[in-house]
């Protein structure tokens, strides 16, 4: 049994029977008359509904307008997380008065600031920006933050024994240093940025994107296009992380290999 | 599964536990009570100030005398109740499918090889994704919402109890080999209690996780709540509503963590600190 | 480990004496639960330029806090130290230092480990890479420039730790437990090197171990310290030409001695038998 396990194709087969079940199940499911066919949809209208989107570009909108929302969010959100994380682990009298707000600020869930964004802001575009660059900010400011306030006192004593000026500290101990949970605390605003941007565009459904298809699908019932945008958001964040773990991969190459 | 990496996108929070903003030793605990202290006082100066007109911003003394209005005709008891039910139902469901999930494919190399590759494409879809679909399945009652908690707690205890089974020390077994364990014994003494940490810390992320999910779940369709009472707020303008909602959701996330940390800590104490 | 032949230490450097330490009426104390706890006692010394001394102790002696405060990291201390008649109140680059975890920044090579001591000194940036490369080369390391100190082993790491800290040439290198983490034969070999290295260049050099027999190979003298709080409690004059032979009588004797003293009490008493009485016969 391990011997035929550690055969790659054989693998990707037992991998793909329960995946086949599930659809063979679904298929038999939405073809048996009398079953709700509200909710199921045959196999063969999710492909044709993605021929569909793919051909009258709602699709390719889509995947703009969401993709574009969830990284402007990121790049703001994470660059004022990352400046403000640094600042206040460098500056102790900013860290007594900023960190006690920001501490109690990020007790609240991002998604709990939608209602209130969107009195303050309108349901528009801009409010689900804001709430893409709020839960990009904190998970960066944090991580940012414990690790530049963490390095260890043995590197900071070796600048000290160079007489490293304080910008060569910063640049070549405190920075390098932190690196690692830096990337850690970008890896998670990337992924705040990117359920903020569904949660949002699900909630205030303003200017296209995969959220707001999936809303309006969800109003006509039509489980086909949601589906088929379900699928979409999967590939999408599947490349997302491989993007990350590349990245970090290659920032990080003065690491020993972990795992 | 192919890959130990825990996937970023999908995850509400990553499981690496977010460092908080730590005071300096001792004072932790202090600053744990000042934070949210000096938060208001700057609230309710800002509001005296008369900058900000009350459609926008409201003083904390107005949002505490609505939560007392809400808490006194019994309302905010109901939002609150519906809530932690949804959220205790739904996360015992998923959080025991969880465990048994991830033990078996951890434990089992044919039920990794089964299984994996669709627990992982499906771990790529961030669960609120999965809310419109559930609606055209489930409609919008409680069964409903306590899916959305169950999927929330489901996926990060799969993962974290599969990485902590997996994470036994291979030495450990040799040494109960070596000893003569008995299979009993080497699940009780070895294993569980090496696997603790690791469930431990999946199960409090899921939870937070899982409360945030709900929140969002409510804000979208329910018709009880606090996601949902915040959401009437939004559609009457009434802001101190909205920041009551707002209050007690931060509040009670915060305390779901706080509690699940405690009992980790507390649990897996023969780890080094 | 590279099995190379030694490289020729370079002409222009061999001959550098200087570097006088003087250590009067020093006494360090640590606030340790409110209380001061003293831990180190009217320490004097006296380092000769171009001597090497090796200070020995049991843990606790103190002796790693007196190179803290010989290369600047901690201020605080009543007494006075000085170089070239200097006193000295914060780090510089007259004074360098390896500790026992090497401490090459993880995130550089080799050589931007090593060049970084040159940042702050005023040597042309035109020769930099000649005089790291010399001092990799000092070492024994030429070929692993590019290489990242995880991709080093123990021992290579360590001496990269010393070429780091020789590389702006410093009146006194002081060496606290460098080989401390190091297997018995990876120690031997770096020991070798050092002493190599010191005849090279002929700098001022304090050493801290718990290793007697390190000690009394490489010093010049032996200063023994005795615990809580730390104190010079005798300095033996090791009368050997360098390099040294290690079989040397003289040095078994020396050790034999001073291990005797710092332990306090002959060896083979049966006090230090352990009894188990539940294996006793029954």
């Amino acid at each position: 049994m391990n011997r035929l396990l550690a055969n790659r194709s054989i693998r990707l087969v037992i991998g793909l029977v329960a995946p086949a079940i599930l659809l063979a199940w679904w298929q038999w499911f939405a073809t048996t008359p009398g079953a709700s066919a509200v909710a199921l949809a045959p196999l063969g209208s999710v492909g044709s509904a993605f021929l569909e989107l793919a051909n009258n570009g709602t699709l390719l909108g889509d995947i703009t307008a969401t993709l574009g929302r969830a990284f402007t969010g990121f790049a703001i959100g994470a660059s004022l997380g990352v400046a403000t994380g640094t600042a206040m682990a460098v500056l102790p009298l900013l860290n007594r008065v900023l960190g006690p707000l920001l501490n109690g600020l990020r007790q609240v869930p991002m998604i709990g600031w939608l209602p209130l964004i969107g009195l303050w802001f309108g349901t528009g575009e801009g409010s689900e920006l804001i709430v893409v660059c709020l839960g990009a900010f904190f998970p960066a400011m944090l991580n940012t933050h414990a690790g530049v306030a963490n390095v260890e006192q043995r590197y900071l004593d070796v600048g000290e024994i160079f007489r490293f000026t304080a910008t060569q500290r910063f640049v070549r101990i405190l920075l390098p240093a932190a690196m690692p949970l830096i990337l850690t605390g970008l890896t998670q605003s990337l992924a705040f940025a990117w359920i903020g941007t569904l949660a949002s565009e699900l909630l205030m459904g303003a200017g296209g994107g995969l959220g707001v298809t999936l809303q309006t699908a969800q109003i006509q019932q039509r489980l086909d296009v949601i589906l088929v945008t379900v699928a979409i958001t999967a590939v999408l964040g599947f490349a997302i992380n491989q993007i990350i773990a590349r990245v970090r991969r290659e920032v990080l190459r003065w690491q020993p290999v972990q795992y | 599964m192919a890959s130990r990496a825990v996937p970023a996108v999908g995850s509400t929070l990553g499981t690496a536990p977010a460092p908080g903003i730590k005071a300096a030793g001792d004072r932790s605990r202090w600053s744990a009570v000042a934070a949210p202290l000096s938060l208001l006082a700057a609230w309710q100066l800002a509001c005296m100030s008369g900058v900000f007109p009350s459609q926008v911003l409201v003083p904390p003394s107005e949002v505490v005398r609505t939560l007392w209005q809400m808490a006194a005709s019994g309302e905010l008891r109901m939002h609150v109740g519906d809530s932690l039910y949804r959220l205790t139902i739904g996360f015992v469901i998923g959080g025991f499918a969880g465990l048994a999930f991830g033990a078996t494919i951890a434990l089992s190399r044919l039920a990794e090889a089964a299984f994996s590759p669709l627990f992982l494409t499906l771990w790529q879809v961030p669960v609120i994704a999965f809310v419109p679909t559930m609606v055209l399945f489930l409609g919008i009652n409680e069964p409903f919402k306590i899916a959305v908690v169950a999927i929330a707690a489901f996926f990060p205890i799969a993962l974290a109890t599969f990485d902590g089974v997996r994470g036994v020390p291979k030495a450990w077994f040799e040494v109960a080999k070596v000893y003569r364990t008995r299979l009993p014994d080497l699940v009780w003494r070895i294993l569980v209690p090496a696997t603790i940490p690791s469930v431990l810390t999946g199960l409090r992320i899921s939870l937070t996780r899982a409360w945030i999910v709900l929140v969002a779940a409510e804000l979208l369709a329910a018709d009880s709540g606090i996601g949902q009472m915040m959401e009437m707020g939004r559609q009457l303008f009434q802001l101190d509503v909205v920041l009551a909602g707002v209050v007690v959701s931060g509040l009670i996330g915060f305390a779901l963590d706080r509690g699940a940390r405690e009992i980790e800590r507390r649990a897996s104490k023969w780890r080094t600190a | 480990m590279s099995a190379e032949p030694f490289p020729r230490p370079t002409a222009e450097r061999s001959i550098a004496v200087r570097g006088e330490l003087t250590v009067s009426d020093l006494d360090k104390s640590f606030v340790i639960g409110g209380q001061p706890r003293p831990v180190l006692e009217n320490i004097n010394l006296t380092v000769r330029p171009g001597e090497f001394v090796s200070i020995v102790g049991a843990s606790g002696c103190g002796k790693s806090t007196l190179l803290r405060l010989i290369v600047g990291l901690d201020d605080q201390y009543r007494g006075e130290i000085r170089l070239d008649g200097e006193r000295i109140a914060t780090t510089s680059l007259d004074r360098g230092i390896v500790f026992q975890d090497h401490r090459l920044f993880p995130w550089m090579t080799l050589e931007q480990n090593i060049e970084l001591a040159l940042l702050n000194t005023d040597t042309p940036k035109a020769r930099r890479a000649a005089i790291v490369a010399e001092h990799i080369a000092l070492v024994g390391l030429t070929g692993f420039e590019k290489a990242y100190p995880h991709q080093l082993s123990g021992g290579m790491a360590q001496r990269a730790a010393i070429a780091r800290a020789l590389v702006t040439e410093p009146k006194v290198l002081l060496l606290d437990e460098p080989l401390g983490a190091l297997d018995a034969l990876t120690r031997v070999h770096v020991q070798n090197e050092l002493q190599r290295i010191w005849l090279a260049q002929r700098s001022t050099m304090v050493m801290v171990t718990h290793d007697v027999e390190e000690a009394l190979y490489l010093g010049d003298r032996v200063i023994v310290m005795s615990p809580n709080p730390g104190r010079i409690r005798r300095i033996v004059n090791v009368d050997l030409p360098h390099p040294r032979d290690r079989r040397s009588p003289l040095l078994h004797r020396l050790k034999d001695e001073i291990l005797a003293e710092l332990t306090g009490a002959p060896t083979d008493t049966p006090a230090n038998l352990v009894h188990l009485p539940s294996r006793e016969p029954r």
